[in-house]
């Protein structure tokens, strides 16, 4: 029989241990950086600023091996960048910092689901036009050109699958606190070495050029049902906690993970982001999925908790490099 | 609904009438099944063999008609092409295309899956074509009692003929060609009770992948070739149900894997110029295969290098513990780093291996630690084979499956695998699959359009004892 017993967590050594950093401390901000009234995207925003988030203050996350639940995965490649939002800054060219920008490949400072519905992707999902975008990536004052993302559709951890909904047309959503200088509290951001679901508020100095680099988002799952974006862009949705949105956002939507490959490995780095130091990590998601097409696949993925694509058929998995 | 039209209800009678037959002739004891479900109850006879809902004369879409059909129904489909994406979770039914070579399925490079059944039990497709799809041609995930035949795929992005996390299942007749990752696929299920029969896979990544898949699964009388690597079961932890084992490989013809202006993902990539490649796989039967001109090896056992790995390979005494079983055990809190998933167990015999590059035969693993696994302590075990050369040199003497080895020297012309993996070809553009060869007509299913369609209960385990070496194509 295989001599099983002597390989039992042993591996090559080849790898340092990343530092886990202790989370703590910077509490995330409600306020963004101005804009909000401005903000274009379809559905109604209130008049008045609602009561922050019941919810979490980050996420409950998956970890471990993909599979456990049901899930969709999108991949999409770069698409470019861009100094512009059109979430925080609708209609105001050139007033963001920069940002690179994946899935609909129209989106600029004015795009309304409607324009990026008309428009093409840079998805495998053809029927996935959705925004998605994070402040660009500076190594030592050189702007880095990231690869692609994949986007990763679940049920938060405890939600009973059938009881997640779809997500309206131009929700816009915003994963961590472009402010925080300090690491963020909870887990919406943090970095990681290729598809490795524990993540760091430091971006790991031990990546391989096969297992490089990835920044991880990971977006709010319980919704308000009436609003697809709100003053601060964030109080219209909360996290779930233990399972269970908040009587203030009641409404379970699929818990949305982007993952970003950057080709960014080993140490002797100067990584800093377009929003500032590297706390500042954030992401925006403008939904533009194609309605039916979206429905389909929380319909037949997530509600029947069945894994629909693995991240690993979509060329995420770590391979190793020699 | 008006989907039943007098059409569809006087061919039921004929079907009905062929199941009876059928179910004479096989002895099958479906339609004497009971159930406690009601819905259930009012279709167990029907199970058996239901009404025919033909594609374009009673629905327009093969959706619709798989949406109108109840369990025990079939869905035959006519000449044409459709430009459809197919979900089916109606269970017990058939998707059948009245002509293999003129019912196809086209994804024009926009649509994911050809046909996809989701978490559905006994869910058959046969005599069609999937093709120009982003992702996989046919594809069952959480399904069991599947069986796919007599099916061409060719030009999907990322499976030809693909199967996840379903048991019980069958693929057969059927040819899977310009995949990046893999023609066929059987992929994280254990024991998976599956088969892979009479197919032609060729222009993949690989030809035929399984990771974390084995247990009474048999890949059986196929032919590999012209893949960048023949047949690459593999192990890793960044999916669940690891590691692969037990595989049955038995009567296949594998022969001029080195293709590197295909399609490719990164794996394949690795695993270039290589027939039978088991990559982490362990306790595999490899048998009476024929396997000829390959840059690299012929068959060989390496293992499986996972960067950042999720977790280690679990130990012995766990092995037989059933993917439902083990799909919520906790992983270490700490990075595991790299984990070197060795290919151990297996056995080597009375294949026919010629024509390789670097070894015939081969079995080895990295020691970069001292007391890191040997190739010595591997336990895969050669014997009986036809080959010329073999790494280490002496394969047969130093590991025989019969008795104990001449205790030789395990490095002497053992690979290098830092250097192999080291030289590997460039990543070919994404979209390479979608200039791959057009498949000749592939064989029909006999009758298609009269041949009964019974449920279908699972394989049946095949006679490999009685399979023997394949002789070369003329």
């Amino acid at each position: 029989m295989a001599h099983l017993t002597p390989l039992r967590r042993r591996g090559l050594t080849v790898v340092v241990a990343v530092a886990m950093i202790v989370l703590g401390g910077g509490l995330i901000a409600n306020a963004r950086d101005g804009g909000a009234s401005s903000n274009g995207t379809a559905g109604s925003v209130p008049l008045a600023v609602e009561a922050p988030a019941q919810g979490a203050v980050g996420p409950t996350r998956h970890v471990g091996p993909q599979g456990r639940v049901g899930q969709f995965v999108v991949h999409c490649d770069y698409s470019h960048s861009g100094p512009n939002d059109p979430i925080v800054h609708f209609g105001h060219a050139g007033r963001s910092h920069l940002h690179d920008f994946y899935g609909s490949d129209v989106i600029d400072e004015s795009s309304t689901p409607e324009i990026m519905l008309a428009g093409g992707t840079t998805c495998d999902k053809v029927v996935d036009k959705a925004g998605y975008w994070h402040p660009a990536l500076y190594d030592r004052g050189e702007l880095v050109t990231p690869r692609s993302i994949a986007a990763y559709y679940r049920a938060a951890p405890g939600v009973d699958p059938a009881e997640v909904q779809t997500m309206p047309t131009g929700l816009a959503m915003i994963a961590g606190d472009q402010t925080a200088t300090t690491p963020q509290a909870g887990e919406a951001t943090g970095w990681a070495c290729g598809s490795r679901t524990r993540i760091s508020d430091d971006p790991p100095t031990d990546c391989s050029p096969g297992s490089p680099l990835h920044l991880q988002l990971t977006f709010k799952d319980c919704w308000d049902g009436r609003n697809t974006d709100s003053p601060d862009h964030q109080s219209h949705v909360a996290y779930s906690v233990d399972g269970a949105c908040p009587s203030t956002h009641p409404v379970h939507i699929p818990q949305l993970m982007v993952s970003i490959n950057f080709p960014v490995s080993g140490p002797d780095h100067q990584l800093t982001l377009a929003s500032g130091n590297i706390y500042s990590a954030h992401g925006d998601f403008l939904n533009a999925w194609e309605p039916a097409g979206l429905q389909r696949e929380i319909d037949q993925c997530i509600k029947r908790d069945v894994v629909c694509d693995l991240a690993s058929n979509r060329e995420e998995e770590p391979l190793f490099s020699g | 609904m008006t989907t039943t039209s007098f059409g569809s209800r006087r061919l039921t009678g004929v079907a009905m009438s062929a199941a009876l037959l059928l179910g004479v002739a096989s002895g099958c004891s479906s339609d004497e099944k009971s159930t406690t479900d009601a819905g259930k109850a009012t279709t167990s006879t029907a199970a058996a063999e239901g009404a025919v809902l033909r594609v374009p004369e009673d629905h327009r879409s093969i959706q619709a008609a798989v949406d109108a059909a109840k369990p025990g129904d079939m869905v035959l489909v006519g000449e044409g092409v459709y430009k459809e994406a197919v979900d089916v979770t109606t269970e017990d039914i058939t998707i059948r295309g009245v002509d293999r070579n003129k019912v196809i399925l086209d994804g024009e490079f926009e649509l994911e899956n050809g046909i996809r059944v989701l978490d559905t039990e006994g869910v058959v497709v046969e005599n069609m074509t999937a093709r120009n799809y982003v992702s996989n041609g046919f594809y069952w995930t959480g399904s069991d009692r599947y069986r796919g035949s007599y099916l061409t795929a060719y030009r999907n992005g990322d499976y030809g003929i693909y199967a996840f996390n379903s048991y019980h299942g069958q693929l057969d007749h059927s040819y899977g060609s310009g995949s990046p990752d893999a023609g066929f696929y059987i992929g994280e299920c254990y024991e998976c009770d599956a088969v892979i029969d009479t197919v032609v896979s060729e222009y993949n990544g690989l030809g035929y992948s399984g990771t974390n898949s084995g247990g009474e699964l048999y890949i059986i009388n196929s032919i590999f070739r012209h893949n960048r690597a023949g047949v690459v079961p593999n192990s890793g932890s960044y999916e669940l149900c690891y590691p692969g084992r037990s595989n049955v490989i038995v009567g296949n013809l594998v022969y001029d894997n080195n293709m590197t202006d295909g399609p490719g993902i990164d794996v394949s990539l690795l695993a270039q110029g290589n027939g039978i490649l088991l990559a982490g796989s362990i306790n595999n039967r490899v048998e009476r295969n024929r396997v000829y001109d390959h840059a690299r090896t012929g068959i060989a056992a390496v293992p499986f290098p996972e960067e950042d790995a999720s977790d280690t390979p679990p130990p012995a005494d766990e092995l037989k513990r059933s993917c439902k079983e083990t799909r919520n055990d906790e992983i270490p809190d700490e990075p595991v780093g790299t984990v070197l998933w060795n290919a151990t167990g297996n056995r080597f015999v009375g294949n026919v291996v010629e024509g390789s590059g670097t070894a015939d035969l081969a079995s080895a693993t990295i020691a970069l630690s001292e007391g890191d696994v040997s190739t010595a302590e591997l336990d895969n075990c050669f014997s009986d084979n036809t080959f010329t050369t073999s790494a280490p040199t002496g394969l047969e003497d130093l590991a025989p499956c019969d008795g104990t080895g001449t205790g030789g020297d395990f490095t002497a012309g053992a690979l290098d695998l830092m250097v192999l993996i080291a030289q590997q070809p460039d990543k070919p553009p994404k979209d390479s699959y979608k200039s791959t060869p057009v498949p000749d007509d592939q064989e029909n299913m006999p009758n298609a359009t009269t041949a009964p369609h019974p449920r279908f209960e699972g394989p049946k385990k095949p006679d490999v004892d009685a399979i023997g070496v394949p002789d070369k194509p003329a």
